[in-house]
């Protein structure tokens, strides 16, 4: 944003009245999106602003519709301004592919803003430079280049900013040898390959989940981190939504636990070295089931075979009602995914061609040749821009290779730090953007802060180079109004440009293209063989972890103490086993192995990991970055405070060096592993110690074997009765000692749907988000004092196959005849008139009397004054909310300064509180809706409805302690089991 | 200028009896002192039983209902606050506190109505008899007849039984 | 109780006297063994018991002395430190919020009961032998609920706030406090009980102070002239003066019985398994007065031969002391059988599985040390060659102490590590600064009590003076 210009600061009339009528006719997201858009304030006036504007008034927060940036899903988002700086996003509930989720990553990209590492103007030969002098040098560079014919290389991850593709594609051409290579750190350039090969077209279908009614998802992890978990975790939601009656069937193939996975009404263990083989079995199968001749030549044999013949009966039945999804990098794979789609119908009807999403264009064939390029030192100018080769690709880029090395990157990373020249990148929330995340809906990213740090855009950089002196916003309105606009039909561009800044978006229609025709000659030569590794090794399995993804987020502490939705693990990444397999090799949880491929050996703890194929270790990427020895210094400091990390240590260990490179492409999953023991054991910072509902059997007395908190059931037993799955183990007695003559006339009550919360945690970010919840470090984890307000509760079921796990959010329950109110000796936490349990931090002296006391366990004491050191981190606190102070109580409040705000609006507004005014941080975030707030005493509300729903119960309801929240139990339509619904059988 | 004979004696029984003695010999025993308390000396003295009692009582009684009264009125009248649920006025709950302020005000009467009445506080100062804090007892004796010369008292009291007997003047 | 005791309460030997004032059945039978041996005069009583305050100190007092303080010294740095740092700088979690603290607290007020119970209650029983251990029992007692008085306040996390459980008057409001919690419920009950153990304790110190006082010449004279409040054991005074320890011992008793129920209600009234039971009120009284007479059987082993007390601190008081640790025992251990009955009988499932955790959970060793402690090992004292033993006696009362501590440790972490939720389940390691709080503790009370030895009489000198068999009865003609 180093230049100015004027046009800007002309009085805009005409959306004064467009915004009258917009406030009129949308909700209060997009209304103050409106404001926002066409504020245009944060970007130049900085409050307080001299000029003072309608919108923006000193402690009042105002919204900017913009769109995330923390991976290339580019879901929509409204970002919550406060006195000129944006303190939490929250998701766009009009975005028609996010629909107003979002995810823990997107929550947490709000502090890597004020990330004080982030690179503050270029760097030239590893010191600081002017722009001005790099532009001037890099000009030079490149007008030689392009006389010369020199090799230029453009090397970026998936870009879909249409703005930025044109300004790429006008830099490359510049050149005789320049060329544009993306890949994506979890690449999907397999699929894409497929695609070309059978329909003629490089592309991504696009998912439609509520459309599917069977699921088969090989290793395909998307409600966690598989391309755009937001979008298809609303989608999946909504589809098993449908009609409840009617059957939905997810059943995932996969060699490790993922979240997905978990979800999921039945799992097969399949080895990566099977998904191909059972792939073609499925096909196989479903030829015969078209009675097609099959066009697969030479077929192996298909592992598990009758189970897999048995699925392809199962999705048979709802062909053109179904997908299959491979979440494995690898052509036959998806070859063969892709064939059964076509074979099942599922083109044009659950997978969509003509809109195929963008969020991953990389290619691996490309990467390849550019790999070899380097290696042959033939590369004159290599510019990098929005990934982290040194890091993702494990050094296998001979970047020092190149003569020039240019990079556009938000902090000195791996990469930068190598470079010739650093052109630093903004962050999303300061920066013009655009995107086209799936074809024909555009969305827009626009400043919610005056950059905090000199940098620029690789569009605008690579403008200057060729002589383009235009700002970002320029070349984007630019863009758009030569390219969109007239796709738009619309008469008036800057009309239509400040609607979709008010928006954050527009949905076109797609360019018209020939349908695509199925060409099966690909198949033909396919010869999927089920090779298992050598006995005694294991396949080594890499995968992307929610929160850390690729790694990308790795400088974020939120993220890094986010505990796993699975393992339920913060801090460090590990080796996770099946439980026999470790048992075999004499490994403990924790104990530190080597694992030792042809591509080299890490060394990290090993974690049991029930659920998990039997020959398979599974290692998270993204950890071991550069520069996460920060975290040291993270958390308390005192006499027997254990460092997160040593300070010249990092976070985690890097498995990016395992990747296996081949002719088509880096392959994640299958190298065969072997592992040795070594002497060390590492303790792993797990948020949960338990982690059944069966008591441990030496303990459980007879009927009791089960705790029933979380619920849930099967289709077929659900319709029996419907009632029988929230039913009471202990009913009480519906009567009181004494009278109860604190009846408000309001309740704020919540209820939280098991059936469609996926355990993303998206939630427990957003939370911490909202209510400045401090991060405390590894050491605090390990001693079981992670503050979170809200955390997911994740329980196992049974082993292997078999295994069932149950996710439940878990909150202060605001009992009405809350245990922790009347233990309190200086009235610190008591009631309020609106059935809120309140915790008044100045009053409590922190007996810890309350936290003993409450069943849920959700009180979290202040066991040190947390550091808040970071001046500019602390530009992300939440001043709504008072940062806790050492000894005292705290839990979740209902997000009481929401309630308070929007009670205020109301008034204001001189009308009633109407229900859905409230939105709580936990509940706005969540991507599958699972959570309704609102007034349990208004039998209008949604609540209301929903706590009236049969599957609704209230959690350890014998204790008579009246929680607001009601949970609805879980319905799945896998096997029953016994233990189901913990009610003993 | 008040006179009285003193006499001590090295037992308890030895005291009790001279007073009984005494009394028959026209002395009257106005006052006694021992290492210890000795059983039947008050009656043996005409002392009349403590009213300690009753006032104890009453301050017991006393803490007992600002106890009450105040624990009532502060969580119900001045400020009521909806704690767990509970009523206001959570009687049940208040009654440890009502027991405790009513055994401290009993105890705290009782204490300082003794020190009061026995007119002892801290600094005071008083010159026992020799021994009566060790191992004798001395007991103080008023002729009925005052005529009645001192050396015939004190040969009436070591005739009592006393190991020694002398004759002291008062201010 | 009283019906236990009666046995041990015999009156001093002496032939029947037309003038000894009627005394409590069972008294006139003349027993064979006096309650003071050494046919001490009232004077030797005096001699005996000022012997030590005047003097010069052990080395054995001294090297005590400097061990307590040390004791003491590393207590005050670990509170100093987790003052100043945070509670964190224990090792409790989310789950388990209170370990050691509240732990600590209750063992602390427990000790106090013996004192108590011994001035009181059997001053009321009228059990003589109590005369020669009431002074330092009750001395225990005040050391005793110093201690435990600390740890409420040091377990908060914001300990210089404490003041804010008192109900005063304040900008806030006012706003008053939370008459409904447990918690307060202790403040009251512990304060008081302080208050009046302390009153009962000085009033009861007062004759033998001025006895002090004549001894004494110079600054002593001086000092304890102006704590003797100027007694000169008139026969009015005295009769007030009994009147009032009547008084006072009455209100004690029923305090002694009331502030340990009131600690138990800190969990009883809760909701936590294992805590939310209605047998904790007796079962915790009953444990105080057991560990109580534990404490105060070690304490008084230690002093009949440091201070020489043999002969007013004789065999028969200490098997007495034995008797009441087997008695007391055993309903102890009762208490568990009907806890662990009540679980069982309940049918709660939440119920069942707490005393199942406690027997054989992750922490069933503390259960079992605290079960073997407290009801196996104080039974060995009925055979007589044990308790012929001084250093059997010793080691068992020691034992007692250190069950009794578990007690509290069983009731209170093993109960919280895991409730409800198995998602929250947790564990307890107590860390180096917890372990400084509690030996602090110790120190502070060692250091207290040997001061007391040496400052004050440890035996209550006119009270045995009363009880003594006079050397040669006289004749009156």
């Amino acid at each position: 944003m180093e230049t100015h210009d004027d046009n800007l600061l002309l009085p805009f009339e005409d959306t004064t009245s467009s915004r009258r009528s917009f406030l009129r006719t949308v909700g209060f997201g997009i209304a103050s999106a409106a404001m926002a858009g066409c504020s245009r304030g944060p970007v130049r006036y900085v409050v307080p602003s001299l000029a003072p504007s309608p919108e923006i008034l000193p402690g009042r927060a105002y919204w900017i519709a913009t769109t995330c940036g923390a991976c290339s899903a580019g879901c929509g988002v409204l970002a919550k301004c406060r006195d000129g700086r944006p303190i939490k996003l929250e998701g766009n509930r009009a975005h028609p592919a996010s629909l107003g989720g979002l995810c823990a990553v997107g929550q947490a990209s709000v502090l890597s803003l004020y990330d004080s590492m982030r690179l503050d103007g270029a760097r030239r030969g590893g010191a600081s430079a002017s722009f001005e002098d790099c532009d001037r040098e890099l000009t030079r560079i490149f007008a030689e280049l392009e006389r010369s014919g020199g090799r230029v290389r453009l090397l970026t991850g998936s870009v879909h900013s249409p703005s930025t593709r044109a300004a790429i594609a006008r830099f490359v051409a510049r050149f005789a040898d320049g060329r544009h290579v993306s890949y994506d750190p979890l690449p999907a350039s397999a699929t894409l390959t497929a695609y070309e090969l059978l329909f003629g077209r490089r592309l991504l279908p696009s998912p439609q989940f509520e459309r599917a009614r069977t699921i088969l998802a090989f290793d395909a992890d998307f409600l966690g981190t598989w391309i755009s978990p937001v979008e298809f975790g609303a989608a999946y939601t909504r589809g098993r939504e449908l009609a409840p009656g009617a059957k939905f069937r997810h059943i995932q193939l996969e060699s490790r636990l993922s979240l997905t996975g978990s979800r999921a009404d039945e799992r097969v263990l399949l080895a990566p070295w099977e998904t191909a083989p059972a792939l073609a079995g499925l096909c196989a199968e479903l030829e015969r089931l078209a009675g097609l001749p099959s066009r697969l030549a030479q077929l192996g044999a298909t592992p598990r075979s009758e189970r897999i013949a048995a699925l392809a009966h199962e999705v048979w039945a709802s062909r053109g009602a179904s997908l299959v999804l491979c979440g494995i990098d690898e052509l036959e794979s998806q070859l063969l995914c892709a064939y059964a789609n076509e074979l099942l119908g599922n083109h044009g009807a659950t997978l969509d061609l003509a809109r195929p999403s963008q969020r991953r264009l990389g290619d691996e064939r490309a990467l390849g040749e550019l790999a070899a390029e380097l290696d042959a030192g033939s590369v004159d100018a290599l510019v990098i821009a929005g990934v982290n080769p040194a890091y993702d690709l494990g050094g296998r880029l001979a970047l020092a290779r190149a003569k020039h090395v240019i990079v556009a990157s938000e902090a000195l990373d791996e990469t930068a730090v190598a470079a010739g020249w650093v052109c630093p990148a903004p962050h999303a929330l300061e920066a013009w953007d655009d995107g086209e995340p799936r074809e024909g809906l555009f969305v827009l990213t626009q400043p919610t802060v005056p950059a905090l740090r000199s940098t620029r855009s690789l569009r605008a950089s690579l403008a200057r180079w060729s002589g383009d002196a235009r700002s970002d916003r320029d070349l984007v309105r630019a863009h758009w109004r030569s390219e969109i606009f007239p796709r738009s039909g619309e008469s008036d561009f800057d009309l239509f440009f400040e609607r979709a800044l008010q928006a954050g978006f527009v949905e076109l229609e797609p360019r018209a293209r020939r349908s695509l025709a199925f060409r099966p000659d690909a198949l033909a030569q396919l010869a999927p063989r089920a090779q298992s590794p050598a006995p005694g090794a294991l396949a080594l399995v890499l995968y992307a972890k929610v929160g850390l993804l690729d790694g990308r987020h790795a400088h974020n502490p939120w993220l890094q103490e986010l505990s796993d939705p699975v393992t339920k693990i913060a801090w460090d990444n590990y080796a996770c086993l099946a439980p026999t397999t470790a048992a075999t090799l004499g490994i403990g949880e924790g104990d530190v192995v080597r694992v030792h491929t042809e591509q080299g050996a890490i060394e990290l703890p090993a974690h049991l990991q029930s659920g998990q194929h039997e020959g398979v270790v599974a290692v998270a990427l993204g950890y071991g970055r550069v520069g996460t020895g920060r975290f040291a210094r993270v958390g308390p400091h005192w006499l027997d405070a254990q460092p997160t990390v040593a300070s010249d240590g990092v976070v985690g260990v890097h498995a990016g060096p395992l990747v296996v490179w081949g002719s088509a492409g880096r392959s994640f999953a299958g190298a065969p592993a072997r592992l040795d023991r070594l002497a060390r054991n590492v303790s792993l910072a797990c948020t949960q110690d338990y982690h059944s509902l069966e008591l441990p059997a030496a303990l459980a007395s007879h009927g009791h074997e089960v705790r029933d908190a979380v619920r849930s059931t099967s289709h077929a037993e659900h319709a029996a009765d419907p009632h029988a799955v929230a039913r009471s183990k202990h009913p009480v007695a519906d009567q009181d000692l004494w009278p109860d003559d604190h009846r408000g006339e309001r309740r704020w009550g919540m209820t939280i749907d098991l059936a469609r919360c996926t355990g993303c945690s998206a939630c427990v970010i957003a939370c911490q988000a909202e209510n400045n919840v401090p991060v405390v470090g590894k050491d605090e984890v390990l001693r079981h004092r992670e503050m979170s307000w809200i955390r997911i509760d994740r329980y196992y079921q049974g082993e292997g196959e078999e295994l069932r796990t149950l996710h439940q959010p878990m909150l202060c329950q605001h009992c009405a005849h809350a245990p922790c109110e009347s233990v309190c000796p200086v009235l610190a936490t008591v009631h309020s008139a609106e059935g809120l349990n309140q915790q008044i931090y100045n009053r409590c002296v922190g007996t810890r009397y309350c936290s003993n006391t409450c069943p849920y366990k959700v009180r979290r004491f202040n066991w040190f004054d947390y550091p808040h050191e970071d001046a500019l981190a602390n530009q992300a606190l939440n001043p709504d909310v008072t940062v806790r102070s050492r000894g005292v109580m705290e839990k979740c409040s209902f997000c009481v300064q929401r309630i308070q705000e929007a009670k205020a609006r109301a008034s204001v507004e001189g009308r009633a509180l109407a229900d859905g005014d409230v939105q709580l941080a936990c509940q706005q975030s969540c991507p599958a809706n699972a959570i309704v707030f609102g007034d349990l005493e208004n039998p209008s509300s949604r609540v209301s409805a929903s706590a009236s729903d049969p599957r609704a119960y209230t959690l350890l309801e014998e204790l008579n302690v009246q929680p607001s929240i009601r949970y609805l139990a879980h319905v799945h339509s896998g096997r029953s089991t016994k233990k189901e619904s913990g009610h003993g059988g | 200028m008040k006179r009285r004979h003193l006499a001590s004696f090295d037992d308890e029984h030895a005291l009790l009896g001279a007073i009984a003695r005494c009394r028959a010999a026209q002395l009257d025993v106005v006052e006694a002192w021992s290492p210890h308390p000795v059983h039947g000396l008050d009656a043996q003295l005409g002392i009349p039983r403590s009213r300690l009692p009753m006032l104890a009582f009453a301050g017991g009684a006393t803490g007992l209902v600002l106890g009450t009264v105040f624990q009532y009125w502060s969580s119900a009248v001045d400020w009521p606050i909806d704690v767990g649920g509970k009523p206001f006025d959570s009687l049940p709950a208040f009654m440890p506190v009502m027991f405790e302020l009513t055994v401290l005000c009993a105890g705290l009467t009782t204490v300082f109505a003794l020190l009061a009445r026995s007119r002892l506080w801290p600094g005071k100062v008083v010159r026992a008899h020799p021994g009566v804090t060790d191992d004798r007892f001395v007991l103080a004796a008023v002729p009925r007849d005052p005529t009645l010369p001192a050396h015939e008292v004190d040969r009436m009291l070591l005739a009592a039984g006393a190991e020694r007997a002398w004759e002291e003047t008062i201010p | 109780m009283a019906a236990e005791l009666e046995v041990l309460a015999h009156a001093p030997t002496r032939a029947p006297n037309p003038h000894a004032p009627s005394r409590p059945s069972g008294c006139a039978v003349p027993s064979e063994e006096p309650l003071i041996g050494g046919g001490k005069t009232l004077t030797q009583v005096t001699r005996d018991v000022c012997a030590p305050l005047e003097r010069r100190p052990t080395f054995a007092w001294w090297a005590a002395l400097c061990a307590a303080l040390a004791m003491l010294l590393f207590g005050v740095w670990a509170v100093g430190y987790q003052t100043a740092t945070g509670i964190g700088t224990w090792g409790l979690n989310r789950t388990v919020g209170w370990g050691f603290d509240i732990t600590n607290f209750v063992f602390w007020v427990g000790i106090g009961h013996a004192g108590t119970l011994i001035s009181a209650v059997l001053l009321l029983f009228r059990q003589k032998w109590r005369t020669s251990i009431n002074r330092s029992a009750e001395a225990m007692t005040i050391f005793a609920v110093l201690c435990a008085a600390l740890f409420p306040v040091i377990h908060m996390g914001r300990p210089w706030l404490a003041f804010w459980v008192f109900p005063y008057p304040n900008a806030r409001g006012s706003l008053w406090i939370n008459w409904r919690s447990a918690l307060l419920w202790d403040v009251f009950a512990i304060s008081t009980y302080f208050t009046i153990s302390l009153l009962f304790w000085y009033v009861g110190l007062i004759p033998d102070l001025a006895t002090l006082r004549d001894r004494a010449r110079g600054w002593r004279k001086k000092l304890f002239g102006w704590l003797s409040f100027g007694w000169d054991g008139s026969g009015r005074t005295w009769s007030r003066y009994e009147m009032a320890c009547m008084l006072l011992a009455s209100l004690a008793t029923p305090l002694v019985v009331s502030v340990h129920s009131v600690v138990s209600t800190d969990f009883a009234t809760s909701v936590v398994p294992g805590w939310h039971t209605t047998v904790l009120p007796p079962y915790f009284v009953i444990g105080a007065v057991f560990s109580g007479f534990a404490m105060v059987l070690t304490l008084m082993l230690i002093a009949r031969r440091v201070m020489r007390f043999e002969d007013y601190i004789t065999v028969r008081h200490i098997h007495a002391m034995c008797k009441v640790l087997v008695f007391t025992g055993s309903i102890v251990g009762l208490a568990y059988a009907t806890e662990l009955f009540t679980a069982w009988y309940s049918g709660n499932e939440y119920e069942m599985f707490a005393f199942e955790n406690r027997l054989h959970g992750p922490m069933a060793w503390a259960y079992w040390i605290m079960v073997s402690c407290n009801v196996f090992v104080p039974q060995l004292l009925w055979l007589r060659r044990v308790r012929g033993s001084m250093v059997a006696i010793f080691v068992i009362s020691l034992l007692v102490n250190v069950g009794m501590w578990f007690e509290r440790f069983v009731i209170i972490v093993v109960s919280l590590q895991r409730d409800f939720l198995p998602s929250s389940w947790s564990s307890y390691c107590p860390t180096l600064v917890e372990f400084g709080a509690m030996v602090g503790a110790f120190g502070l009370f060692f250091t207290l009590f040997l001061l007391f030895c040496r400052f004050l009489p440890m035996i209550s000198m006119f009270e045995v003076k009363t009880v003594l068999a006079p050397a040669h009865p006289k004749e009156h003609a």
